[in-house]
């Protein structure tokens, strides 16, 4: 018994790391229709960030905060060099721009801080236990779980509250402020989890996130979020129980086809008029 | 008119004379020495690009030294790299253009098994002697008779780890985290080929994918098998994260890993958590070898950072190219494959590479490595070369 709750603690954590990631993809779906691609170099570069800085101030909540900052700024500047110039463009022409921005990206981050990857020179959180209703866990999961939750309820009271009187312009740069931000926050701890920060960092979650958005309806934040926490989960029982035929991401895809064709508008999707 | 036409005529004279004197001068400046290219396959970008780097720099360092003692049958080495980005369709093309465009007649894989097995069958196609450095999997060496392989097969792998768990320390109760790629499978297949004849007994047997770094729910289905030992398959970047969550969710059993384990990184990323891991497979870097100390230093001072496996392994393949030209007495591809498969303790950087079997792969004791205050330490050999036996077909 106490197994499965594990399982479901993991799939969470996983669950948890998506939802930061897709939340952003949202947000900017919603509002322009793009898929934005790049957020996945966002993700890794707000790891960078975070990771570079720790090990320069000795303090990692100083790295997290200032990732989170730093990636708000990459965010909007993301919209204005790349996709504002391309909005009259059919979607697939920024989509294609996106999709080279996180190739770039990349291999950015390989030529300036090398392919081997860096890892934070203290770093406790990963092997600090908590004993918890007969669970291990660690500090860097908890951390994860508790931040999703923090970032995500703060969001959404925070879009209903302003939806009204916020001028579209500056909506557009808000939107890419918070996503990036929140994706950073994701990056920097999945580097702390797993006390490693590598170019390719991001690629796994990129196309995973993008099911995702397809999976929570498209723009649906609520659609997102139960998209996430869903993933997470199957992810976690299916490496078990079906691992040893098809790997993770063909677990997780094999869920969106399933899901998708029940139902067509994903799950916070409006059914089509 | 007539004057006009001479002067035409001498102009000409005078440029084909100028000409000439150039073509003169640049045939005097070119180094009459010809050389022996080597093609040379290596991830240098991509996901696989950290091993790949150390494999083109632990080539360069082959080539300096064979070149610095005078080279092969008094000619200059000259490596024709490219990146095959671990890909195969990367390694068909580079290997296509290795043979048709740049007309190597030697060829060393750097790169990991699915290239090297995409890559194989051409260069035996155009009898092109070939050795993949590192590349575990079987059909490597089954693409025919010019393609060698200068490192355990994953099945010889995993039956080391099997005797080496059950005999060196005892423990028979074992939870196995693999690899679901070719390595990872291969190496899988020879651990469970003989846990009967060893008596160990597997309690629960998962498989992740290469991009995976979060393990939780295997850590939690280990975590319930409580087992007295975990043998895992993985390269440092998916072990690091793999034994720091093991050990996260306070599983204290002793673990035993592959020989992709033994990377520097492995060590920085898992920190402490790492310690008292065992690796079957890893380089011996206390054993007393001169050109093994020789390397380790200069491979940490060109690097920055430590010399491992994968770099031994390609500074050892291209050596044993150099030597087989050297023992064959000419370039002919054909002698030197002959030579080649008639090597005779090697000494490769790992080890004695005693002799090649007849598919062409290699019979050498292996060691195994345990990490001990943040450094690989030798730990013990496993020189059962029956046991080891690569398969013959």
């Amino acid at each position: 018994m106490l197994y499965y709750i594990d399982l479901v603690f993991n799939g969470l954590v996983f669950g948890c790391t998506y939802a930061l990631m897709a939340v952003g993809l949202t947000l900017v779906y919603g509002l322009l229709r793009i898929l934005h691609i790049a957020h996945a170099a966002v993700y890794a570069f707000g790891a960078y960030v975070a990771v570079i800085v720790a090990n320069d101030t000795g303090s990692i909540s100083l790295g997290v905060t200032t990732a989170m900052a730093a990636s708000a700024l990459l965010g909007m500047a993301i919209y204005r060099l790349v996709y504002q110039p391309l909005l009259d463009y059919p979607p697939y022409v920024p989509m294609i721009a996106s999709i080279g921005l996180l190739v770039f990206m990349e291999d950015g981050f390989r030529i300036a801080f090398g392919e081997q990857g860096l890892t934070f020179a203290s770093n406790p959180y990963p092997t600090q236990l908590h004993e918890f209703l007969g669970l291990t866990v660690n500090t860097a999961q908890i951390a994860i779980i508790v931040a999703a939750a923090i970032c995500l309820i703060l969001l959404a009271s925070f879009i209903t509250r302003t939806r009204i009187g916020v001028g579209w312009r500056a909506t557009v740069y808000l939107n890419f402020a918070i996503g990036s931000a929140l994706a950073a926050l994701a990056g920097a701890l999945i580097g702390l989890l797993n006390n490693f920060v590598e170019p390719t960092m991001g690629f796994v979650v990129s196309y995973k996130a993008l099911a995702i958005i397809v999976l929570g309806g498209l723009g649906s934040l609520r659609g997102t979020l139960i998209a996430s926490l869903a993933l997470g989960l199957v992810e976690s029982y299916g490496t078990i129980f079906v691992g040893r035929f098809l790997d993770r991401d063909a677990i997780a895809f094999l869920f969106l086809i399933a899901v998708l064709l029940a139902r067509p508008q994903g799950i916070g999707g409006m059914k089509a008029a | 008119m007539g004057r006009l036409l001479c002067f035409a005529v001498s102009i000409t004279w005078s440029r084909l004379c100028v000409l000439m004197l150039i073509s003169l001068a640049a045939i005097a400046t070119t180094p009459v020495q010809a050389e022996v290219k080597i093609g040379f396959q290596a991830p240098l970008t991509g996901a696989a690009a950290t091993d790949g780097v150390s494999a083109r720099i632990a080539a360069e360092m082959a080539n300096e030294k064979i070149n610095s003692g005078g080279g092969v049958l008094g000619q200059r080495v000259e490596l024709v790299t490219y990146d095959d980005q671990a890909k195969t369709e990367e390694a068909v093309f580079t290997a296509n253009k290795l043979v048709g465009q740049d007309g190597v007649t030697f060829a060393v894989s750097g790169s990991y098994s699915a290239s090297g097995r995409a890559a194989a069958p051409i260069f035996q196609k155009a009898s092109v002697p070939f050795i993949s450095a590192y590349g575990v999997h079987p059909d490597i060496t089954r693409s025919g008779d010019y393609v060698f392989r200068g490192v355990h097969l994953g099945p010889p792998q995993g039956r080391a780890a099997a005797k080496f768990l059950s005999d060196n320390l005892g423990l028979k109760r074992v939870s196995i985290v693999s690899m679901d790629n070719d390595y990872g499978q291969a190496t899988l297949e020879g651990f469970k080929s003989v846990v009967d004849q060893f008596g160990i007994k597997v309690l629960g047997e998962y498989s992740y994918s290469l991009k995976d770094r979060q393990f939780g729910s295997i850590v939690a289905s280990v975590k319930r098998d409580s087992p007295d030992v975990i043998y895992v398959t993985g390269y440092f970047f998916t072990a690091a994260p793999l034994v720091t969550q093991l050990r996260s969710a306070g599983i204290r059993a002793p673990i035993v890993g592959s020989q992709a384990f033994d990377a520097e990184k492995l060590i920085q990323i898992a920190g402490t958590a790492i310690e008292g891991v065992y690796i079957v497979g890893g380089l011996n870097r206390d054993r007393d070898a001169p050109e093994l100390k020789q390397y380790l230093t200069d491979f940490e001072k060109r690097a920055g950072y430590a010399g491992e496996n994968v770099g031994a392994s390609v500074y050892s393949a291209v050596r044993l190219m150099c030597d087989a030209i050297t023992r064959a007495g000419t370039l002919e591809p054909a002698k030197v494959r002959d030579a080649l498969a008639a090597t005779r303790n090697f000494p490769h950087l790992a080890g004695e590479l005693v002799s090649f079997n007849p598919l062409r792969e290699i019979n050498m004791p292996m060691n195994v490595n345990v990490v001990k205050d943040g450094k690989f330490r030798h730990y013990a050999w496993i020189d059962d070369l029956k046991l080891l036996a690569p398969p013959t077909e």
